[in-house]
């Protein structure tokens, strides 16, 4: 074996890779060796600009976020559970051969059936994949979205590509995964998110957490990122560059949201970027309308900590189980003891992954939650309730995703969303404006095709 | 303003008052109550480990030391924190990540437990050194940092050859490991006081004070931030 032999065995571990030096964990002679031939080339990883600093790792630019050590060198805090990047411990990115990741003729095993509709946007993604273009899919919440990306992950997969399923949240990596494992059990797949033990050697697939794209240069040839338009993805200016660093330049980016932001929504519309609309579920059936329901007085009757009667009967009316999102953590752990201790999850439970195990297990019948479980997560046949949906943190997008969660088995395609509120805000109008409006756009669909939607 | 544990900005009411001490803070009232603080009055005599029915005497542990090394080389121990999950997670990064400014959160506690505890006492602050590999790895000393805090002058008088991590051995084999520390340089009848991050067992301190009184030290206390 020669050298070049050696080097395409290093390259799975460190092609496409940005990496502090106790990453690479080589031997340090064999280390300088390769960085003396530039097969690592060392880049700065704190960047000074007049007036600021800029982390080369994580794009932070605020000041509360850097540190300086005893001997005044600068550190970054925002990305340091990654491992500290300061001026004086650079990033190393590999320079030497391409990895070549294993050939696979046969990616996906599904043998599920796509809807029309579905297949339309199939289509229109596996034209982006090959043309190495953008698009967005703007599709209502249970339209099937991951479905929908089969065909074109298994299409750049036997092409060689390497492709990455990014989204901002942890719980939907750990749903995804399980799914993309049994549908293409043929390819190297790996779920990256924070205190995740797998590792990427070659990976065909990658899903991770946004944030573990910082970990990555130039090393995608397809980029999916999951629900655009969530925290902290939406409103992190940095995330986003970290996402554009980890596609290469000739990658295709593939944006999939059921609730566009502004932004978004502009570019579509100035048809800056090509779009696909879905605005009918995977079963073809209408999204649930939400229910406005008007309560006297319901913070203050929160407030003496008791559960308004019309909420009671609604909790008692109910065939399915249900979710009950609330919209802070204190509001979470009070309703929970004022329902007989019934469990609630919220973003620092350390118990929330196996909470919502159970929940979809179907060992409990009710759940209170705040906005962390407002999208992503798929609970067949249930219900909904917003207490205080006129708090400020339920805006438009997170109304209509919390609507999204009802009714989204083929078996039971509808289910019971209702908004507890005191003061009709404007977010709850538009959201549920927007609701109607999607739910036209089918009908008229499937009036213009002639098709209706089953599978 | 921003709190340097989770980084979110402080907010206050804006008095006069405010105006000077805002300057000062350096966490968050919502990380700030996570903190629990160890009470002396149920804890033993030496090395602060909480017991609720012995008020007023010495645990198990310091018994057993004083019975193993025939007399105690450590006068006293003093810790600040009790060791709950807040504290370890802001230890892990403070310590394990590299986050250095983390130390400042602890300054005003930790000069006012040396002011209650060692004020108008002669004392030689040392900290606990690393081994020259491991302070490499780190970047910096986080005895060294928590030393400083104290707005006094600091003097190393030892040095640390390299062994495993404290935190990964058993209880056992940290007791009856070799002694790690050498003396550099120190003084006949010195008085000195110790500064580390935890009090575990109390292997380290006590290997660190056999070490400075058979160079001639004559009373060794400590000043650790948490005990665990």
């Amino acid at each position: 074996m020669n050298v070049d032999d050696y080097l395409t065995e290093l390259s799975p571990l460190f092609s496409g890779r940005l990496l502090l030096k106790r990453e690479i964990r080589l031997d340090e002679q064999l280390f300088q060796t390769l960085l003396q031939n530039n097969l690592f080339k060392e880049i700065r990883s704190i960047k000074k600009y007049i007036g600021f600093y800029e982390c080369q790792r994580c794009f932070n630019q605020s000041s509360h976020y850097f540190g300086r050590l005893p001997d005044r060198t600068v550190y970054c805090k925002k990305c340091i559970m990654m491992g500290r990047v300061s001026e004086k411990e650079p990033l190393y990115e590999w320079c030497g051969p391409d990895a070549i990741l294993d050939k696979v003729s046969q990616a996906c095993e599904w043998n599920g059936v796509l809807s029309p509709l579905q297949k339309h946007a199939s289509l229109k993604i596996v034209e982006a994949i090959q043309n190495r273009s953008q698009i967005l899919i703007h599709a209502v919440c249970g339209s099937g979205k991951t479905e929908m990306l089969y065909e074109g992950i298994a299409h750049a997969i036997e092409a060689g590509k390497k492709v990455c399923i990014a989204t901002p949240r942890t719980d939907v990596v750990r749903e995804l995964a399980p799914r993309f494992r049994r549908d293409f059990p043929n390819i190297k797949s790996c779920a990256l998110y924070m205190n995740s033990t797998e590792k990427d050697v070659n990976a065909h697939l990658v899903i991770a957490t946004t944030h573990q794209l910082l970990r990555y240069k130039d090393a995608f040839d397809v980029t999916v990122i999951d629900e655009v338009d969530a925290f902290p993805f939406h409103n992190d200016p940095t995330l986003k560059k970290a996402v554009k660093r980890a596609t290469k330049k000739d990658g295709s980016t593939i944006y999939l949201t059921a609730t566009p932001r502004l932004d978004m929504k502009l570019k579509k519309s100035f048809q800056l970027i090509p779009a696909v609309s879905i605005p009918l579920r995977f079963h073809g059936h209408p999204l649930p309308v939400p229910k406005f329901h008007y309560i006297h007085q319901l913070e203050k009757q929160l407030k003496e900590e008791k559960i308004p009667a019309d909420i009671t009967d609604w909790f008692k009316n109910r065939k399915r189980r249900y979710l009950i999102f609330v919209p802070t953590i204190e509001m979470a752990e009070q309703v929970s003891v004022m329902l007989d201790h019934t469990p609630f999850v919220h973003a620092e439970s350390p118990d929330r992954a196996e909470l919502i195990q159970q929940f979809r297990n179907k060992k409990m019948n009710r759940l209170i939650t705040t906005t962390i479980l407002e999208r992503g997560v798929t609970f067949p046949s249930i219900d909904v309730a917003i207490i205080q949906a006129d708090h400020h943190v339920f805006d438009e997008a997170a109304l209509i995703q919390i609507a999204g969660r009802a009714g989204r088995s083929h078996a039971d395609p509808n289910g019971d969303v209702v908004f507890f509120y005191e003061t009709k805000t404007r977010a709850m109008v538009s959201a549920k404006k927007e609701i109607v409006l999607k739910n036209e756009e089918g009908k008229k669909w499937k009036e213009e095709t002639g098709e209706v939607e089953k599978i | 303003m921003h709190c340097y544990v989770c980084f979110e900005s402080i907010h206050s009411k804006t008095t006069w008052g405010h105006l000077f001490q805002l300057f000062n803070r350096k966490i968050c009232l919502r990380c700030e109550k996570h903190f629990e603080k160890l009470q002396a009055e149920h804890a033993c005599l030496k090395c602060m480990k909480p017991i609720e029915y012995h008020d007023g005497q010495m645990c198990d542990d310091c018994l057993a030391w004083k019975k193993r090394l025939n007399e105690d080389p450590l006068e006293r121990n003093v810790s600040i924190f009790k060791y709950n999950d807040f504290l370890k997670d802001v230890m892990s990064k403070f310590k394990y990540r590299g986050d250095y400014e983390m130390v400042y959160v602890f300054e005003k506690d930790l000069q006012k437990a040396y002011v209650e505890n060692f004020q108008n006492m002669p004392l030689t602050i040392t900290p606990i050194p690393l081994s020259k590999e491991r302070y490499e790895e780190r970047g910096f000393n986080q005895a060294e940092a928590i030393a400083k805090q104290l707005n006094k002058p600091i003097v190393n008088l030892l040095t640390r050859t390299h062994t495993e991590k404290q935190a990964k051995r058993t209880k056992r084999e940290r007791v009856f490991s070799e002694n790690p520390f050498q003396v550099l340089e120190v003084k006949e009848g010195m008085n000195i006081l110790l500064i580390d991050d935890f009090y575990t067992t109390g292997t380290t301190l006590r290997q660190a004070a056999l070490e400075l009184k058979s160079k001639g030290a004559d009373k060794v206390y400590a000043l650790t931030l948490i005990r665990s």
